[in-house]
């Protein structure tokens, strides 16, 4: 067969051929492929540099902030931004910066938490269902049925109602909540992977199952995964925000992103950078992940890198 | 074709998949994919599977390798039962039988380095591992025409003959004595079929190779076969030597498959037999001979009785009333 020139001048094909490398150094070289390659994606870069100021911000928020995100001053109550405040004070006179600031640590934390909870539970479920079918398809389905038609919100509380209030008992739930959407996604997507010729060549190479879903059929199922752990982050956020105003979640003086925006609406005529400025930092955050997330699909498909 | 034993021998195979319908899917028929096929294949020898579309040659490729559950039948592979055969038994077994897949395109992973996925297969039955694998990796790369850095390659930066030259490659890395080639150039430029045929019919003599090669394409058939077995509708209706059949098909069927190939001297004319209707439905096959609703000699009893497939007395296999008549 007449090769292409362009293929002669392969790229690792001399020096590879000379020292065989051992499969750890395969999968090196190909992390290093992936990252230089999302280094390369503008887009991402902007969504890795937000992510990062926000995590930066969060972890330095006691030297950055100058006020207590606790400490209430009445007399301060309800200042508009730039008024000694960055970005002024609440209904109880607490420093909104701050807040954000100290929330972004817990907010980040649930949304992150909660995704790969709701994956690492979800996707083996998903994958294991959709790759075997018949009658364990038929069972997990209609389980799956039966947690898809709560909404996630109240799937929610009903898990932290069972486990107790408290941050952590919130990221689990929101995490749980996410399950079957994953399981769902992740079963459409085996069902068409898993009819392409090169899973049946794998099996008929003999491959174990396992092998399988986890080379060959999950791998490319990779992009809606990732599309929607990108939402779902922000998606959580928000849950989590909705138990804390339902008081199951972060509790009163604990700042935290969906409570303080909730708190805020009450003065949203008056005071709209109660919700204006938490509500810029979750946006901004999701578009972050967003970025991220679509230069991570790019990144991992050998066809676009 | 009885002194040595066959590698393969298949016995009345059936695969029938079930229609299902309503809420409960209810089983309301099955579709008679594969409907009692049986031949045995020769060590060495390419036994060709011929038939038009959906008439299950390519369900009987994978029935044959336990790729799909077969509904009833044996498959032998040098004497011991395939489809009996448990789990372990099956993964060695499958390093003695391959599959070249008809669309290169689908068949390679498109998140693998072809390297990695020979590689992959080559550990998994233990030939080789690490460094050593990839050392087969390349050769067998090497052997099938390619070149030894297309190891790292993904399958998207082939051509698709290049990768049909990857699949038989991976196909070959675990070393099979028998292979099933479904439809190998079927997806590929005219330009490039040829070169693909002569790397399996090149590999089948290096490496003592035995095909089940299934085609549409009657030309291909005639210089790659040595025996031909033609399907329709679920059944095999004429085994032959290549030679027999492309000098006189004994079945109405192969003898309009025949007429239909395009002869090269345009001074021939050939009187071409044009077959009416369409193929019937596998899931509501016509009663007695399946072909009887097509037959230009279709006579009475074609419609009641099934026509068996018998050796004639040269030693040929047809299922047809006007060969063996019904006494």
């Amino acid at each position: 067969m007449s090769e292409a020139p362009e293929q002669v001048d392969a790229v690792v094909g001399a020096p590879a051929a000379g020292l065989p490398s051992a499969p750890g150094n395969v999968k090196t070289s190909e992390l290093r492929e992936i990252v230089k390659h999302l280094l390369r994606n503008r887009a991402a870069v902007v969504g890795i540099v937000i992510i990062g100021v926000f995590i930066l911000a969060s972890l330095l928020a006691p030297v950055l902030t100058t006020h207590s995100p606790t400490d209430t001053s009445l007399a301060n109550r309800l200042q508009p931004a730039g008024s000694g405040h960055l970005l002024g004070t609440d209904e109880l006179g607490r420093d909104l910066f701050s807040r954000i600031l100290y929330g972004g640590r817990i907010s980040l934390t649930i949304g992150i938490i909660s995704v790969l909870i709701g994956a690492v539970i979800g996707i083996p479920i998903g994958a294991l269902s959709g790759y075997y079918g018949g009658k364990l398809d038929m069972i997990t389905q209609r389980f799956i049925d039966i947690m898809i038609a709560f909404p996630g919100i109240l799937l929610a509380i009903v898990v932290v109602t069972v486990l107790g209030v408290g941050v952590q008992n919130v990221m689990i739930a929101t995490g749980i909540a996410s399950v079957p959407i994953y399981a769902r996604l992740v079963r459409g997507s085996v069902l068409s992977v898993k009819e392409q010729s090169y899973i049946a060549a794998a099996r008929a190479a003999g491959l174990r199952d396992f092998a399988i879903i986890f080379k060959h059929v999950l791998p490319n199922c990779l992009a809606p995964i990732i599309v929607q752990s990108t939402f779902q982050i922000a998606t959580s956020i928000l849950w989590a925000a909705g138990l804390g105003f339902l008081g199951l979640g972060a509790q009163a003086p604990t700042p935290e992103w969906g409570a303080i925006l909730s708190n805020g609406r009450a003065y949203i005529r008056t005071a709209h950078h109660l919700t204006t400025f938490p509500g810029i930092a979750i946006l901004l955050m999701v578009l972050g992940f967003n970025l991220v997330g679509d230069g991570l699909r790019d990144a991992l498909d050998p066809k676009t890198r | 074709m009885s002194a040595p034993e066959p590698v393969v021998s298949v016995r009345d195979l059936k695969k029938h998949f079930p229609i299902r319908t309503g809420v409960f899917g209810q089983i309301t028929g099955h579709v008679r994919a594969v409907d009692g096929v049986s031949f045995d294949i020769a060590p060495g020898e390419t036994f060709a599977l011929v038939g038009e579309s959906g008439c299950g040659k390519s369900t009987t490729g994978l029935t044959v390798l336990r790729l799909t559950g077969a509904t009833g039948g044996s498959v032998r592979y040098r004497g011991e039962d395939v489809l009996a055969a448990d789990p372990s038994r099956m993964r060695e077994l499958r390093r003695d039988m391959q599959m070249v897949f008809q669309d290169p395109y689908s068949a390679l992973n498109p998140r693998m380095t072809v390297g990695n996925a020979i590689k992959e297969i080559v550990s998994a039955h233990g030939i080789a591992t690490g460094a050593e694998a990839k050392e087969r990796a390349k050769e067998v790369l090497v052997r099938c025409g390619l070149q030894p850095y297309h190891v790292t390659r993904y399958p998207h930066e082939f051509s698709g003959g290049q990768r049909q030259r990857v699949v038989i490659a991976r196909a070959l890395a675990l070393d099979p004595g028998f292979v099933v080639a479904d439809e190998p150039i079927s997806a590929l430029d005219v330009s490039i079929q040829s070169q693909i045929i002569n790397l399996l019919e090149d590999l089948q003599d290096s490496f003592k190779l035995t095909y089940l090669f299934i085609s549409h394409d009657l030309s291909v058939v005639r210089h790659m076969a040595d025996r031909v077995g033609v399907m329709y509708l679920g059944k095999l209706v004429e085994v032959a030597a290549k030679s027999e059949f492309y000098r006189e098909p004994l079945h109405p069927y192969s003898q309009a498959l025949l007429s239909a190939i395009p002869v090269s001297d345009p001074t021939i004319r050939k009187k071409r037999i044009i077959l009416k209707g369409d193929v019937p439905s596998p899931a509501n096959p016509p009663s007695g001979c399946p072909f009887h609703t097509r037959c230009q000699h279709a006579m009475d009893v074609c419609s009641r009785i099934v026509p068996e497939l018998k050796p004639t007395a040269t030693g040929r296999q047809v299922a047809c009333h006007l060969v063996h008549p019904v006494s």
